[in-house]
């Protein structure tokens, strides 16, 4: 019998932790928790529309820069992206539709990290010696005053 | 009176004790079930994520690196910046340069090779030199989503691991549990950041921002359950590898060309 109360109280005690834990979770958890699993599903979508894209590609460059696209697709810069020197698409045409002009990269940095003689580079790839450039050493030149970047053989 | 007063005692002692690990029992049993019971609620009835064109179940995305193609001119790590709004001083891509010899190697990554490289100096014979992209590497079977204590890093169903940030509690864990280094804490939100594969592009027809900008395709973007596919081909066909393989990890980033100094 009186055993029976110990486990009476016991039972209460199990049954009011039961009550708190639920109660606590119910409220800690998260709605869209498990939807997908276990995770809050509702952070997908959200991920999806985390910002606005930036980088539009070549492609949507040359649905109004088709004369420019054109000259670029038929020289060695033809797989050079135009967003890489002009900035990203999302600087020049902006969220709410105005269009402003981009920041153009002329710099030799520019030029010179992709073309500054490198062994890590692959051999094949079209490198300038700085110092024994055919116009004598060209280290912090500016390249474009000789070089078209749209068609750079030229 | 004495014998029973101990044998009593020593007899409540041991019904609490054992009704005391029932009573844990059963909570842990209850509070496991319910959870489980919540996080397998039919997956497949549950309204697609996004509610607009995009089914994420009509796709597997897997990235594809030539070491050979890279020239480490850092415009994948720029782009990545830009699209990402990365901090700086942090990288949810960068290109290491290897410099690899008999005796030794170095390996280096001023500013996640974002500026460039400028010309090294090593102190042995060297053989060989080449860069090596890297990214997060989406693991199928990924320990940063294992250890995280709150289930704000998941993988979807499109094969993206992510972090949701409104659950992040910054602790660190994914951070040290990642092989790769590819997480890093946020600076300014203190809670977990990492590539998401451009996760807003890719669900938009789009490819993420390093691949786009990449002048010599030694970054792709694929779809491994799309017909036709270069990068799927590549990975069916191809001999591909991936980083610290012994790990387990499954990367969904393969590599093709791949040294044997690469971690």
């Amino acid at each position: 019998m009186e055993h029976g109360k110990h486990v009476f109280r016991i039972v209460i005690l199990v049954a009011v932790i039961l009550a708190v834990v639920l109660l606590a979770r119910g409220f800690l958890v998260p709605k869209t928790y498990g939807l997908y699993g276990r995770y809050r599903g509702a952070n997908v979508a959200q991920q999806m529309n985390a910002r606005p894209v930036l980088h539009g590609g070549a492609a949507a460059c040359a649905e109004c820069h088709s004369d420019q696209s054109v000259k670029r697709a038929a020289g060695s810069h033809r797989s050079v992206s135009c967003e890489i020197c002009h900035a990203p698409l999302g600087a020049h045409i902006l969220a709410d539709g105005s269009v402003v002009k981009p920041p153009i990269d002329r710099s030799f940095t520019l030029c010179a990290r992709c073309h500054r003689k490198m062994a890590a580079r692959p051999a094949k790839f079209p490198q300038v010696d700085l110092d024994q450039h055919v116009s004598g050493p060209v280290e912090g030149k500016v390249c474009l005053e000789c070089h078209d970047p749209h068609s750079p053989k030229t | 009176m004495s014998d029973c007063h101990d044998g009593c005692n020593g007899g409540r002692r041991e019904f609490l004790a054992g009704t005391l690990k029932l009573a844990g029992g059963a909570v842990v049993t209850v509070i496991g079930g319910s959870a489980l019971a919540s996080s397998s609620s039919s997956p497949t009835s549950a309204p697609r994520p996004g509610g607009g064109e995009y089914d994420w179940n009509e796709h597997l995305w897997a990235y594809l690196i030539d070491t050979t193609k890279c020239i480490g001119c850092g415009s994948c790590a720029r782009a990545c910046k830009a699209e990402n709004d990365v901090p700086d001083g942090f990288f949810r891509t960068w290109i290491e340069r290897y410099v690899v010899g008999n005796e030794d190697s170095h390996v280096d990554s001023p500013n996640g090779g974002m500026d460039g490289f400028p010309p090294v100096q090593v102190g042995f014979v060297a053989n060989k030199s080449f860069f090596v992209p890297k990214i997060c590497n989406h693991c199928r079977a990924t320990p940063c989503t294992q250890v995280c204590p709150v289930g704000a890093s998941y993988r979807t169903k499109d094969g993206a691991v992510l972090v949701d940030a409104e659950s992040c509690i910054g602790c660190g864990y994914c951070v040290q549990a990642c092989p790769y280094g590819s997480r890093f804490i946020h600076p300014a939100t203190h809670t977990a950041s990492k590539c998401t594969w451009c996760y807003h592009r890719i669900t938009r027809g789009l490819k993420p921002a390093c691949v786009t900008v990449c002048p010599t395709q030694a970054r792709q973007f694929g779809d491994l359950k799309k017909d036709g596919d270069p990068v799927r081909a590549v990975i069916e066909h191809d001999r591909v590898q991936i980083l610290q393989g012994h790990l387990l990890t499954e990367p969904q980033c393969y590599y093709t060309h791949l040294d044997k100094e690469v971690r």
